[in-house]
């Protein structure tokens, strides 16, 4: 079945839309529609977290709460789910949710303009988790920022959420929402008014139809790249295909030899998995922009722009990781070396979409990475590198490293992997690989760093590997 | 005034007047507005050009596209086509040239806002591009300044400099700095009757705007009312750069009759408004064995932009603040305002006060490192003290002094002289991560220094149920002071705070402000309400004496009630009979900051009523394989007086730590050589976020401290002096660099300490280290 109707719970209330526009973004409909003006504005590109918005999404027999940034999802992103606003936390207009309630009594705000987005960080954090810890707490509102306040207020009120009651009316409500939730889960969604088309289908045959019928559509999956050309640029997407909402395309899978991930697997719940096999991957997840682009922000997306600062890119280089292009004449798997062809360019063609992405296990191999930017928190790369070795006698027996923001596209560092290949462990081959550095880069200036800095931080990455390693100690900051 | 009322209530933690209403989003800021029937929405046009002249602005497909209902241009100004808050030079938009990268050319009104944002990238504008001036090496070079260079001067730096012991000269740059407040740049404009206008806009200064909307449309001020509940943050950014918003908005409001909004997209935000200024400058200092300095001479230059805004105050700031909390007998600074093709850089929390203490302890760090004495050290001999060296070079006599004990107790408290040597051991230890520490006073004079503006007024009503409204000059942006000014009301009538509402800043009730601003809006809007209140309780005092012939010296309000000698009331009744006799309830109040005169032209003067202190231990970490660095630990000790509100105060001191902290190390503005920022927006522009907080934050409250003067409750105000408390995480950083020399170094190392300049940095010192090896 086929319908041209958003359908969202909303305070308990099915809310059905009709002839929306596909390029509206939530924000723009809560604040200019709903007239609902609690979520605020502070970027409309992701960056600021001051239009937070919490969504339900049926899990089982169960609803996961996740904070999104409301000002780059589209409104038909929404569809099927539960939409909950700051306005929607307190039980009656006299009360107010126990975030609010130690938001409040811990003087988190100030100018209190970004308070609406903290609250809602913070509600995500309350509903998901049972411990509120240091970590918890600071990977809930990295995606904040907030101008005032300095956020120890803001840590504190977190803090205070330890023991607090949890049964809120979202707790109370819960069955009645997962019913409402069931009866609207059902339809492909399609949308073709007279000027824009959006389409939302259920599995991957109907997708493929689609594709095939309007190969020009842009794919949307996370929306956190594709949404900036509408919201930043100031384009319009004209047809859009979603795959949001194809549970086959929503899986991490594991056998001997590799995990897969489906493409519409949001990073969040990749981060989870990944932690166990390269814990360097998931230290760069959680410096991956916030809980709130990683609820849906997707691997597959990250491939697909084929920036050259895509965190996820220069690592899964090196791991040697494939990927799975599918069309409607059927699937090919591919490694990813050789995927990427210039800035922003790939080699996938109109029709066709990336299925998966397959990450070899190296159980021999240490695999390191490291990124460099100028914040620790939800910030893009100056430079990522990725190291993944293999070390048999002392002897580098197995070496991939790739780099990303050090060329147009993310890359292997082939010259300098030459170099170490089959060489001794030490000091002095890896400072003899670092020159031939040069010759697999020639990196540019640009806002977030000078050439030469790349270039000399490329080079103190892979020594940092190796004192890594040899010392088996980490040297970091933020440890 | 401060005379003591009642109990003192002051000193707890109230939450903010609006929490509850902030976290349940139920808090109306401009854009929440409820819009009126048939509102349209703005735009603004620009080119990418910091100079250029224009020829021909084709608007026809602006027209054209889809939505749009009016455009403007500099021809629909009926009036004077300039937002220039002192000077003149800021014009909405320009007539003939474009002076800057993003300088406003036209708007137009739609029925979205998407709509009027998509129409005005469609105009077509023909021009001829001009060399431009960019930077400030550049603007001293070609000898380009918003004004004469200003000399000034105190004893003979140069013969000082000359007789001294040791000598050093070298340079110093601190960068600029976005303001970032969450809430952008918006106005929303209101057609009334008779050609009026109302204004709802987010602004510091709702006065300033209302006479210049005024200016702008031929019409006297009485024309147009302006009011602002709250703004979503300001931090200077809002004193002056809100003003070209509600211009544009009310012009396109007067062009179409219709309500119109203007909201700023946050990437036309940046580009459009000014920012910190960033400094640089040379000196030459001349000092003892002891670190005691004789003289220095400075040349400080900073970029202004295209046009004056507040850059002579700003400078003149910068100037005060050049001694910190250093006495320095022989002084000398040329300061150079340079005229560059960049937005008008304006005023940001501490408003150059920050970048002239910069300068000074960048010097003293130095001395340090070339006596090879802890910086601490050289810091505590150059101290103003009590009996003598207490007069600054503007000729100021300071009468307040505690930085000597504030900074003793700070060195005690955080075991500054301990951690040192660990510091030491570790790095010793380490070759790859290296820490460092350091210790920074602060001294920070509160006043407007252009004395006039050191006035306020208010607005105070006691309806005949007891209830109370207040009203004054200031607004709240976040800086509590709707809640400090409602504690002093509620302290002086015996009243809980349920009963009292501060309404909205508005230029209908308190007309001729000043901009909440220079840290001083509770200190002289929070005087005026006071005063409003007495004089009501004077008509009370009255109607008492004629009706019950009783005393009514020392009369106490307190717990809802007014107790005479040998009488007392609920308070709501007598207010009640007050009026029923026929006694007015309401009255305007009026401050004006005693004793503070200035003479600019010879530079000398009281221009502060008062200082405020503190000081700041930093522990940083640095890699220096990659540059990045991580604040392990701060220790704040702050002077707030007696605090109206601790839980305020502490939040001032530590948000604007922080704000102090990415200033110096991560926030980094960028233009290209053309003149175009490239840093306008938060994925390139980075403010602290949560990570970035110190890993052990300790802020506490100067125990002792107490404003000498008669300000409120002996409070000192806590806006702008916290921020410069962050300078201890930048010289922690220099130490940790330094000490891969062993500390036989100091780094050459501009503001802010990116994870770039901090590696550029540590090359150089390595370089160095190699050099001297053979
Ligand atoms: C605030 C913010 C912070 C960010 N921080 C980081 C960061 O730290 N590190 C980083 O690497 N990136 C970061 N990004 C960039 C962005 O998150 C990534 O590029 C992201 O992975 C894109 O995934 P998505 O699922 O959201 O992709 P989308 O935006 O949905 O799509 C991106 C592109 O890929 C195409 N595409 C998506 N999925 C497929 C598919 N399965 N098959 C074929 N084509 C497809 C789309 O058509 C589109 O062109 C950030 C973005 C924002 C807004
Ligand atoms: S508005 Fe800044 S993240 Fe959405
Ligand atoms: S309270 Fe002002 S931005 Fe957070």
């Amino acid at each position: 079945m086929t319908s041209d109707v958003i359908r969202f719970i909303h305070n308990d209330k099915i809310i059905e839309i009709k002839d929306s526009d596909p390029n509206e973004t939530v924000l723009n409909y809560v604040r200019e529609k709903y007239k609902k003006t609690g979520t605020k504005e502070g970027c409309a590109e992701g960056g600021c977290g001051a239009c937070t918005i919490v969504v339900g999404t049926l899990n089982k027999n169960n609803i996961d709460y996740e904070a999104i940034n409301s000002c780059i999802a589209f409104l038909p992103m929404i569809n099927g789910k539960q939409l909950i606003l700051v306005e929607d936390l307190a039980k009656d207009s006299k009360s107010l949710h126990p975030v609010q309630e130690a938001m409040y009594n811990f003087h988190g705000s100030q100018c209190g303009f970004c308070t609406p987005g903290f609250v809602m960080s913070l509600f995500a954090m309350f509903k998901n988790n049972y411990i509120y810890d240091d970590e918890t707490i600071k990977d809930s509102i990295s995606g904040n920022l907030c101008r005032c306040t300095g956020y120890n207020p803001i840590i504190k009120a977190a803090k205070s959420l330890n023991g607090k009651n949890k049964s809120d009316k979202f707790f109370k409500n819960k069955n009645l929402t997962i019913n409402l939730l069931k009866r609207i889960n059902n339809d492909n969604y399609n949308i073709d008014n007279n000027k824009r088309k959006f389409f939302s289908p259920k599995n991957i045959s109907d997708l493929k139809k689609i594709l095939k019928q309007y190969p020009n559509s842009d794919i949307l999956n996370g929306g956190t790249d594709l949404s900036l050309r509408v919201t930043k640029e100031r384009n319009n997407l004209n047809s859009i295909i979603y795959l949001g909402s194809i549970k086959e395309l929503k899986y991490i899978k594991q056998n001997e030899r590799f995990i897969e991930v489906g493409a519409s697997t949001p990073l969040i719940k990749f981060e989870g998995i990944v932690k166990k096999f390269y814990p360097d991957f998931y230290k760069i997840l959680k410096r991956y922009g916030s809980v709130q682009i990683r609820n849906v922000a997707t691997i597959s997306g990250n491939i697909a722009t084929a920036s050259p600062i895509g965190d996820t890119l220069p690592i899964l280089l090196s791991l040697n990781a494939n990927i799975v292009i599918s069309d409607h004449k059927g699937n090919k798997i591919m490694p990813l070396n050789g995927f990427f062809i210039n800035y922003r360019k790939t080699i996938l063609k109109k029709g066709q979409f990336i299925k998966s992405v397959q990450i070899p296990f190296s159980k021999n191999n240490i695999f390191k990475a490291y990124k460099v930017s100028k914040r620790i928190d939800d910030d893009i790369s100056s430079i990522c590198g990725s190291f993944n070795i293999n070390i048999k006698k002392n002897i580098i027996k197995e070496i991939f490293i790739a780099y990303g923001g050090m060329s147009a596209t993310p890359k292997r560092a082939l010259n300098c992997e030459k170099a170490l290949l089959n060489n001794d462990f030490s000091k002095e081959s890896f400072i003899l690989a670092q020159k031939s550095l040069e010759k697999d880069f020639s990196p540019i200036d640009d806002v977030r760093a000078s050439a030469n800095y790349r270039k000399e931080i490329a080079k103190n990455l892979l020594l940092k590997c190796f004192l890594e390693i040899k010392n088996n100690k980490k040297i970091e900051i933020n440890g | 005034m401060a005379k003591k009322n009642q109990i003192n209530i002051f000193e707890e933690s109230k939450p903010h007047e609006s929490g509850k209403k902030h976290v349940n989003g139920q808090a109306i800021y401009t854009d929440d507005i409820l819009e009126p029937e048939g509102t349209l929405y703005g735009a603004i046009g620009y080119i990418k050009e910091s100079n250029a002249l224009i020829n021909k602005i084709d608007l026809t497909d602006v027209y054209k596209s889809e939505g749009v209902v009016s455009v403007v241009t500099e021809e629909d100004i009926p009036g004077i086509n300039d937002v220039g808050p002192v000077f003149p030079g800021d014009p909405i938009f320009p007539s003939k040239k474009v002076e800057y990268s993003g300088q406003p050319l036209f708007a137009v009104a739609a029925t979205s806002t998407e709509l009027a944002r998509k129409a005005v990238l469609k105009a077509k504008i023909k021009y001829k591009k001009i060399k431009s001036i960019i930077s400030i090496k550049d603007a001293l070079l070609k000898k380009s300044f918003l004004v004469k260079p200003k000399i000034i001067s105190k004893g003979n730096a140069s013969k000082s400099i000359r007789d001294s012991k040791n000598y050093l000269s070298g340079n110093f740059y601190t960068g600029s700095q976005e303001h970032f407040y969450l809430e952008g740049q918006i106005s929303m404009t209101v057609p009334l009757e008779d050609g009026d206008f109302l204004v709802y806009t987010s602004t510091q200064h709702p006065s300033e705007t209302q006479q210049i909307l005024a200016k702008m449309l031929n019409q006297s001020s009485n024309t147009i009312s302006v009011v602002v509940r709250r703004i979503g943050g300001g931090f200077g950014g809002k004193e002056t750069q809100s003003f070209i918003f509600a211009a544009i908005s009310t012009l396109l409001s007067y062009k179409t009759n219709l309500p119109v909004k203007l909201k700023i997209d946050r990437d036309d935000d940046i580009i459009i408004t000014g920012k910190r200024h960033d400094f640089y400058s040379e000196y030459e200092v001349g000092f003892e064995n002891d670190g005691k300095i004789n003289g220095v001479k400075i040349k400080l230059a900073s970029r202004c932009g295209f046009s004056p805004d507040l850059s002579l105050a700003i400078n003149d700031r910068a100037l005060f603040h050049i001694d910190n909390t250093y006495f320095i007998p022989n002084i000398t600074v040329t300061n150079y305002l340079c005229k560059t093709n960049t937005a008008s850089n304006t005023a940001f929390r501490g408003f150059g006060g920050p970048q002239g203490m910069m300068c000074i302890e960048n010097i003293i760090e130095n001395i340090s490192s070339k006596l090879s004495i802890d910086p601490k050290i050289i810091r505590m001999v150059n101290f103003y003290k009590i009996n003598k060296n207490n007069t600054t070079h503007y000729n100021m006599k300071i009468k307040d002094n505690i930085i000597n004990e504030l900074f003793n107790d700070l060195i005690t408290s955080s075991n500054y002289n301990k951690r040192v040597e660990k510091i030491k051991k570790f790095n010793s230890e380490n070759q790859y991560l290296k820490k460092g520490i350091s210790i920074t006073p602060v001294k920070f004079g509160i006043s407007f220094t252009t004395t006039f503006l050191n006035q306020a007024g208010a607005l105070v009503h006691i309806y005949t149920d007891g209830s109370v409204q207040i009203n004054h000059g200031g607004i709240e942006m976040g800086q509590g002071t709707y809640t400090k000014i409602s504690q002093i009301a509620s302290n002086e009538l015996g009243l809980p705070l349920d009963k009292i509402i501060n309404t909205s800043t508005n230029t209908e009730k308190v007309p001729n402000t000043s901009a909440s601003a220079a840290s001083a809006t509770t200190d002289l809007n929070g005087a005026a309400v006071l005063d409003a209140i007495n004089k009501i309780k004077e008509n009370i005092n009255n109607y008492v004496k004629n009706k019950y012939k009783i005393n009514t010296d020392n009369v106490m309000y307190i717990n809802e009630k007014i107790i005479y000698q040998n009488k007392y009331f609920k308070f709501k009744d007598l207010i009640k009979e007050v009026y029923l006799n026929r006694y007015s309830l309401s009255s305007t109040g009026y401050y004006s900051t005693p004793k503070i005169f200035f003479d600019p032209k010879k530079f000398k003067g009281s221009p502060f009523y008062y200082f405020a202190y503190g000081a700041a231990v930093s522990e940083v970490l640095i890699d220096t394989l990659t540059g990045e660095n991580k604040v392990l630990q701060v220790d704040i000790l702050h002077d707030v007086g007696k605090s109206i509100n601790k839980a305020i105060d502490i939040g001032q001191i530590e948000g604007g730590f922080i704000q102090g902290m990415g200033w110096l190390t991560m926030e980094e503005v960028l233009w290209n050589s053309d003149g175009q920022i490239l840093t306008h927006s938060p994925s390139t522009y980075k403010i602290p976020s949560v990570s970035d907080m110190p890993k052990v934050f300790n802020v506490n409250i100067y125990k002792d401290g107490i404003n000498i003067e008669n300000a409120i409750n002996r409070s000192k105000t806590t806006g702008e002096p916290p921020l410069m408390l962050a300078m201890s995480v930048f010289f922690a950083i220099k130490n940790a660099i330094s000490s891969i020399s062993e500390y036989k170094i100091y780094p050459k190392l501009d503001s802010p300490a990116t994870p770039e300049k901090i590696l550029t940095s540590i090359n150089e010192i390595k370089e160095f280290n190699e050099n001297t090896r053979f």
